[in-house]
């Protein structure tokens, strides 16, 4: 019967070789001393200056044994850091042993220098045995068929993107979907100013590993049935075969009663709108039918009660348009029209807000400026919620200034006060939800959901909306609307309807177009 | 036509009454109705040179008395303007659909009397 040889023999050990080197050495050193002492005595004998007697032999074996016994100290002190360097090494060499380890902080191996060795041998082995963890981690046995079961089973969606950025493996709770063209499509609408695509593509640029997560994402819009809401995580590890994997934890029982919030403000605002119907109609009629007969100061309350009136009836109308929004439900219905009409129908309440906040507002729209495409209303409301801005956050006695300008294919709008302004890192987030500046929240009431509503109307026309301000000086808020004549094929071509502006995509969710933007 | 005749359909009491009052005093014959069965009835028996229709009405709802009037093969009033007035943000799709058949879609919180009296002024001029 054929052994296998090796298989037979104990493996090396480390700590068997300091002992047989030991025993070697020693042997060694006695070895060469009886060939030099026998050599010696030989030598005499045949010079003839020593006679072989007993004593002689007595007087050479005494030699011998000094001798041997000074080497075997010799050697044992020659090779004592071989001995402490194998002993450090058979220490961190994970085999079972009884060796007491070298103490780097001996003094003697302070005072000789040998410190550093030792440090250097115990620091490696250190670092070793975190690397060979994690390539233990790394070279874990997966169990295949229990690892696809578990994955199958979980209630937490995972999708593997490969180096393609092609989703290569989606589990049965992952938002996916797959195209008439067979590709496979994430679900997930991001309210973010990141989404996933930006990441990615951030990551393809910047980053070989990377993660980011986010709170709160649905799969589908607000007011869609079965709709479901996440707490995403993904990493990024460029060149892997699973370059991204996302984990999608569902907590849509966490986060779903908030929204139905939202549908309830959407019902409020609906509700509110009637007694705002009685109060503003009434408050109409009696100015009308009291005008004459009202002393001054009197006639100045009234207008307070017209103004609030007003207000109250545009924030309703600001909460209904971003909970339209937010379900993307906010259409605008796009037609020729100038910029100095539109101001016009919202002229006297503003100018009946400036003057009984005694502010000053002055207009100077010229009418030469090419003709827009715009939602009347839409655009009146961002107009008002900009001036009714100014108003706000400007002195009182202060001056508001609506100026417009052509600029290229574009009319530009500005609406300028001279006010508290704001430093340049707030001026980044005044257009999210619910945003407002450091100062504002004391002394403003307000909220916070108009200037996110101009931007959402202002982009559905195909402009862009921005601001500049200085601290102490003052805000100018700027939007743009495409002229007419640049997007009139467009209009005409879908019988003057917005269509153009709105785009279905794959999954049917309707989402602001870009079209006409630079 | 000049408008003379309006129908007010309208389940508010106060919005009703304020915009009935307002008519009358600008010279206007106004009837005013509160509920959709008595508003469709109304309208299909008399001509009226102007509705002001409410969506949101207890018995029948405008869009529904809408569709009685104007969404069969035959116009049963011709020679009527219909405004919707609503406070009521229906979605596009009934939006556009009522829009269809009617010569105005307001809302009624943006409307104060004065308004609607400009808005009807504003009617009359092309037909007269």
């Amino acid at each position: 019967m054929a052994v296998d040889k090796q298989s037979e023999q104990p493996p090396a050990m480390i700590r068997n070789y300091w002992p047989r080197f030991k025993r070697y050495a020693v042997s060694l050193t006695i070895l060469m001393q009886v060939v030099a002492t026998l050599a010696i005595g030989l030598a005499l004998i045949v010079a003839g200056v020593a006679i072989p007697t007993t004593q002689f032999w007595i007087t050479l074996i005494a030699i011998f044994a000094t001798c041997a016994g000074l080497n075997v100290i010799l050697v044992t002190q020659l090779t004592t850091p071989l001995k402490d360097l194998t002993s450090a090494l058979t220490h961190v060499s994970d085999e079972p042993n009884n060796i007491t380890p070298p103490n780097p902080n001996a003094r003697h191996f302070e005072r000789d220098g040998f410190k550093p060795l030792l440090q250097l041998i115990y620091e490696l082995a250190s670092d070793k045995s975190e690397l060979s963890e994690v390539e233990e981690e790394e070279k874990a046995e997966l169990p295949t068929a229990a690892l696809a079961t578990a994955v199958n089973t979980t209630a937490t969606g995972f999708v593997i993107m490969n180096a393609q950025k092609e989703i290569s493996f989606a589990n049965s709770k992952a938002p996916v979907h797959t195209t008439p063209e067979g590709k496979k499509v994430i679900d997930l609408v991001f309210d973010d100013d990141i989404t996933l695509d930006d990441w990615l593509k951030d990551c393809e640029e910047n980053a070989v590993h990377s993660d980011h997560a986010w709170l709160r994402v649905a799969d589908k819009i607000t007011g869609e049935e079965d709709r479901k809401i996440y707490d995403i995580s993904a990493s990024y590890q460029k060149g892997s075969e699973a370059e991204v994997v996302i984990t999608l934890f569902e907590r849509t029982n966490d986060y779903q009663p908030e929204d139905d919030d939202l549908d309830f403000i959407a019902f409020a605002a609906h509700e509110l709108r009637g007694p705002i119907t009685v109060i503003r109609g009434y408050l109409d009629v009696l100015s009308d039918e009291l005008g004459s007969k009202l002393e001054d100061d009197q006639e100045e309350l009234l207008n307070r009660l017209i103004v609030s009136a007003n207000r109250l009836s545009s924030y309703v109308n600001n909460i209904l348009n971003a909970s339209r929004y937010d379900r993307r439900h906010l259409k605008v219905r796009l037609r020729e029209d100038s910029i100095a009409d539109i101001y016009d129908i919202i002229n006297d309440d503003m100018q009946l807000r400036a003057s009984s906040q005694n502010r000053m507002l002055s207009v100077e729209i010229p009418n030469n400026l090419p003709t827009v495409a715009a939602d009347r209303g839409s655009i009146g409301e961002v107009l008002s919620n900009l001036i009714d801005n100014a108003i706000k956050y400007s002195n009182e006695g202060g001056l508001v200034n609506v100026t417009a300008a052509a600029d290229g294919d574009f009319v530009k709008v500005s609406v300028t006060d001279h006010g508290i302004g704001m430093p340049s890192g707030v001026v980044s987030n005044l257009f999210h939800k619910f945003y407002r500046s450091h100062r504002s929240r004391e002394t403003v009431a307000g909220t916070g959901i108009g200037l996110y509503i101009c931007k959402a109307i202002v982009e559905s026309h195909g402009g862009k909306i921005g601001v500049r301000s200085a601290e102490g000086e003052g805000s100018t808020f700027e939007f743009t609307l495409p002229a007419y004549s640049t997007v009139a094929d467009k209009l005409i071509a879908d019988k003057g309807s917005n269509e153009s502006l709105i785009e279905h995509d794959e999954s049917g969710w309707i989402k602001n177009h870009a079209m006409y933007r630079g | 036509m000049a408008i003379k005749t309006v129908l007010c359909i309208e389940d508010d009491r106060f919005i009703g009454e304020m915009y009935v009052r307002s008519l009358k005093k600008a010279g206007y014959d106004v009837d005013w109705m509160v509920d959709g069965n008595d508003g469709l009835v109304a309208a299909r028996n008399k001509h009226y040179d102007l509705i002001l229709l409410d969506i949101m009405l207890p018995e029948r709802r405008g869009s529904e008395i809408l569709a009685a009037l104007r969404g069969g093969k035959e116009d049963m009033i011709p020679d009527t303007r219909v405004i919707v007035m609503t406070n009521f943000d229906q979605d596009d799709e009934s939006r556009a659909a009522m829009q269809h058949n009617a010569d105005g879609y307001l809302i009624k919180a943006e409307i104060t009397p004065k308004k609607l009296l400009s808005i009807i002024e504003k009617l009359n001029a092309p037909a007269s």
